[in-house]
């Protein structure tokens, strides 16, 4: 075929040509969904069949690959449906009563065939859960044993038909606590169940049994999900689906700072819902904030505005060390040659990966030995200001160097000697001309730099002794260690105030970090 | 100001730059660097400006040695390729710089960058930012900057090669204007030949960190001292055959097993002192399509180029670039015949590639 025929060929295809019959899509897309089930089932394998093994060969414990078997096998349902969708999705605006039925029989077929693998292999619904062996039913009294499984955990325990039960242990129970109580107890666990039995009040211990319950109703809700999920993911709009993965990974952690502000305007928690002292919703109250000023936790006494500026002295010092030392030695890397730059680089990049927090001890000994140098020891060594910012500040740099470094090699060396012709000094090319180009590099570094000293705990934990430099972090673990029974909330009120500075710098830095520079160069250098 | 540059060597590690440079270049002359990339045309610029110190020889502008003086002393104004403008500065802040860091007095700074840059044609634009200008106008703003504090020495490190052609054009007649103009001794790197003629008072070829040639730009073209020359500057180039010339009855003719041709006395003289082969060299505008021709061959391409065609014309294994009308419609694969116009070849030592005819 010449090249103009086989451009012409492809321009001749129609879309209707495209689309297949009905037949061909249904079996399209159950292919796809089968596919997906494999693939997942085989991601489900390895981790329980192979990759554990492995781990359990070098003994070692642990607890991802299980956790990841689970999640493989919690997706498989759905992931097939998608899968399955994505084919009826081509019609969702040109045909949608085709799209909707090529969608739910495939979801159906699929649902079909997944469940009779639960049925066979003992899964999902259809795996053996934790049972007493008896009916219960819900009266006004309290849970009424209707029926008794012969030769059961509930027999063995002489438990009769007509028992009432009251509670577990001291623990009043209805039928819904009851249940959510056995689903979450292992094999062989006492139960201590007290019940009426006429009017007499009885107690007995019942031992968990677990038995296989495969009970075909148990699918219909199963089945409602399948068929809902699917009609939504036949209509969800494309663009949605980043958004919706989006919000989906944020909701943890989203859940966790709605806690973090709850938790500090209210004196008791139950998961996000504030209670007050009587379990009603309410309770909201400043004191969490009003005692963090009045310096007075739970019998802590403090004065918490030495402890900001420690902090704050902390984070302000190491931003401008790290940036002045980061941007001077990634401009020497960039820009000169000398004998050991190579090894330089590439050992501040081992140091950057190196795990600081071994160095503990060995620079304790050092800022220890430094202490006792006349004159600087007061300033630089163990349990002074100036050696721990030093140690951050070292810490710091590897990144910082690196990071200056690249900004730096981007630069074109046009603009430098530009400068050096126009009549600047090296020194006032690099302040006047490198800087300010820089400038969003020197921003994220510096917010880097403060939001670590800002956060610094272990450093200047282990190198002070007593409240005199102690910060913010420092002061928050005193105040878990040394007051009992901690104040959660009082404890995340601490937390958000700490927060509150980072939070104002980050408002006024990201304008700036998103400000794109516009470049005055062009073509290459 | 005189610029003298007397055995230049610049090495980096053992890399050479380049190697035992000689020129001099007289005061208010518009000197031309050319070569191909990598052949230390830059690297010499560089040097001249001191960002680069030289490895052996002498640079001096005037009388004055300035091997070892910083750049910022030597009082030179640069433009470069990508223009390296400041970003962060505006068209006037940009300009201002070298006055400022001259400490000139604000007033004084105001008056210069304003009559500069209405020299320059972007005196509206002292608001702007590079980033706001276009290719042509960041141009203009590299050259008033390195006008501005009045050089002794402009070099110019291919200035026009980010540039679209039609403004190219412009720019190379301003460039050109202005350095009449104002008479500031000027050094103009490029690998552009057309600029190069077009431009400069003499030109200097360099190759592989060597000069080839120092001349103004007809002596070169029609008088090339190396073979390297010859191809290098015009356009399209020389055609360059390799034949041996032998004296016959007085006459003087050169031979390939394809061609024969007579040539003309002075011309041929020097080539037939030579056993074997030389290195035949001639330019397409010396090759007419003729009737009368002798040598017979057949189009391989023709190129229109608006206002003639570029015709490459293969004879056995020979391609010869010519030029032609274009009111005759050649078509490829057309067998045409050639006349060479013998009074205007030139030949080359195929070992040293110098050239027979001129020496140097």
């Amino acid at each position: 075929m010449t090249l103009r025929g086989a451009l012409f060929d492809r321009a001749k295809i129609k879309p209707d040509e495209v689309s297949a019959s009905v037949q061909q899509d249904l079996i399209e897309a159950l292919r796809l969904g089968l596919i997906s089930i494999l693939i997942l089932l085989l991601a489900a394998f390895l981790f329980s069949g192979v990759i554990g093994p492995l781990f359990a060969l070098g003994s070692v414990e642990e607890t991802v690959t299980d956790v990841l078997t689970r999640l493989a096998l919690l997706a498989l349902p759905f992931v097939a449906y998608i899968a399955a969708a994505s084919v009826a999705r081509r019609y969702t605006w040109s045909d949608t009563s085709k799209a909707l039925g090529l969608a739910l029989t495939s979801t159906i077929v699929l649902f079909l065939l997944i469940s009779v693998g639960a049925y066979a292999f003992d899964y999902g619904v259809f795996a053996p859960r934790p049972s007493l062996q008896m009916t219960l039913s819900q009266t006004e009294a309290g849970i009424r044993v209707e029926a008794i499984v012969p030769g059961g955990a509930a027999e063995t325990a002489e438990m009769q038909v007509g028992d009432v039960i009251t509670a577990i242990r001291r623990d009043a129970v209805d039928l819904a606590a009851f249940n959510l109580r056995l689903s979450q107890s292992e094999e062989d666990a006492p139960l201590r169940l007290r019940f009426l039995r006429g009017d007499e009040e009885m107690q007995e211990t019942v031992r968990v049994a677990i038995v296989s319950d495969k009970q075909i109703r148990a699918l219909l809700p199963g089945l409602v999900i399948a068929l809902v999920f699917t009609v939504v993911i036949v209509f969800l709009p494309g663009q949605w689906a980043p958004y919706i993965a989006l919000i989906g990974l944020l909701t943890p952690l989203l859940i966790g700072y709605f806690w973090v502000i709850i938790a500090t305007f209210s004196y008791r928690t139950e998961g996000l819902v504030p209670l007050d002292s009587k379990d009603n919703f309410g309770g909201f109250t400043l004191e969490n904030w009003e005692s963090i000023f009045v310096g007075n936790i739970a019998g802590l006494e403090f004065n918490i505005w030495p402890i900001l500026m420690t902090s704050l002295s902390i984070a302000v010092i190491m931003t401008f060390a790290v940036l002045l030392v980061s941007s001077m030695a990634g401009y020497a890397l960039s820009r000169m040659n000398f004998p050991g730059r190579r090894f330089f680089l590439s050992f501040t990049l081992i140091l950057h990966g190196f795990p600081a927090i071994t160095l503990l001890i060995p620079i304790f000994i050092v800022l220890l030995r430094l202490r006792g140098i006349p004159l600087i020891g007061q300033h630089i060594g163990f349990n002074t200001a100036g050696g721990i910012a030093m140690v951050m500040v070292a810490f710091q740099l590897p990144l910082g160097v690196w990071l200056m470094k690249g900004f730096f090699d981007n630069i074109p060396w046009d603009m430098e000697r530009s400068a050096l012709i126009d009549g600047a000094s090296r020194w006032r090319t690099y302040w006047e001309i490198l800087l300010p180009q820089i400038r969003p590099g020197l921003l994220a570094l510096g917010i880097f730099a403060f939001i670590g000293g800002w956060n610094a705990y272990i450093i200047p934990a282990t190198y002070s002794i007593g409240t005199g430099l102690s910060n913010l972090p420092v002061f928050l673990n005193e105040l878990i260690d040394e007051t009992a029974p901690v104040d959660w909330n009082q404890v995340a009120a601490v937390g958000l105030f700490q927060l509150i500075p980072i939070f104002i710098f980050f408002i006024f830095a990201q304008e700036y970090l998103l400000n794109i520079y516009a470049g005055g160069t062009k073509g290459s250098s | 100001m005189k610029v003298t540059i007397d055995n230049l060597t610049k090495k980096f590690g053992d890399v050479v730059g380049v190697e035992d440079l000689t020129l001099h270049i007289d005061d208010g002359e518009f000197v031309a660097f050319l070569g191909p990339s990598g052949c230390g045309k830059t690297t010499t610029l560089l040097t001249l400006a001191g960002i680069y110190k030289p490895t052996e020889g002498q640079i001096r502008f005037g009388e004055r040695v300035v091997n070892q003086v910083q750049p910022k002393d030597r009082n030179i104004g640069m433009v470069f390729q990508s223009y390296a403008l400041y970003p962060h500065m505006t068209v006037f802040q940009n300009i201002a710089y070298p006055l400022k860091l001259k400490k000139v007095a604000k007033n004084i700074q105001h008056e210069r960058v304003e009559q500069v840059a209405n020299v320059m044609g972007i005196g509206n634009l002292l608001d702007r930012r590079p980033g706001q200008l276009s290719g042509g106008q960041q141009q203009r703003v590299a050259l008033g900057r390195a006008l501005v504090k009045e050089p002794d020495v402009l070099l110019f490190d291919e200035p026009l090669s980010n540039l679209d052609a039609r403004l190219r054009l412009t720019m190379r007649g301003e460039i050109k204007h202005l350095q009449k103009d104002l008479g500031i001794t000027s050094i103009y790197v490029t690998h552009d030949q057309v600029e190069a003629m077009t431009m400069a008072d003499r030109i200097a070829v360099m190759n592989g960190g060597h000069l080839q040639a120092f001349d103004a730009p007809d002596e070169l073209y029609s008088r090339p001292k190396t073979q390297f020359v010859a191809g290098f500057v015009g356009n399209p180039p020389m055609n360059f055959v390799s034949v041996e010339v032998s004296r016959s009855n007085g006459r003087f003719v050169a031979e390939t097993d394809l061609l024969r041709l007579e040539v003309g006395g002075d011309r041929g003289e020097g080539a037939a002192g030579y056993n074997g082969a030389v290195v035949m060299g001639i330019r397409p505008e010396d090759i007419q399509i003729s009737g009368a021709g002798d040598i017979a061959g057949e189009i391989f391409i023709v190129e229109p180029l608006g206002r003639e065609d570029l015709i490459d014309v293969r004879v056995g294994p020979h391609s010869f670039l010519l030029l032609a009308s274009t009111e005759t419609q050649y078509q490829a694969g057309e067998g045409v015949k050639l006349k060479f116009d013998m009074e205007k070849v030139q030949f080359f030592d195929p070992q040293t590639e110098k050239s027979i005819l001129w020496q140097q």
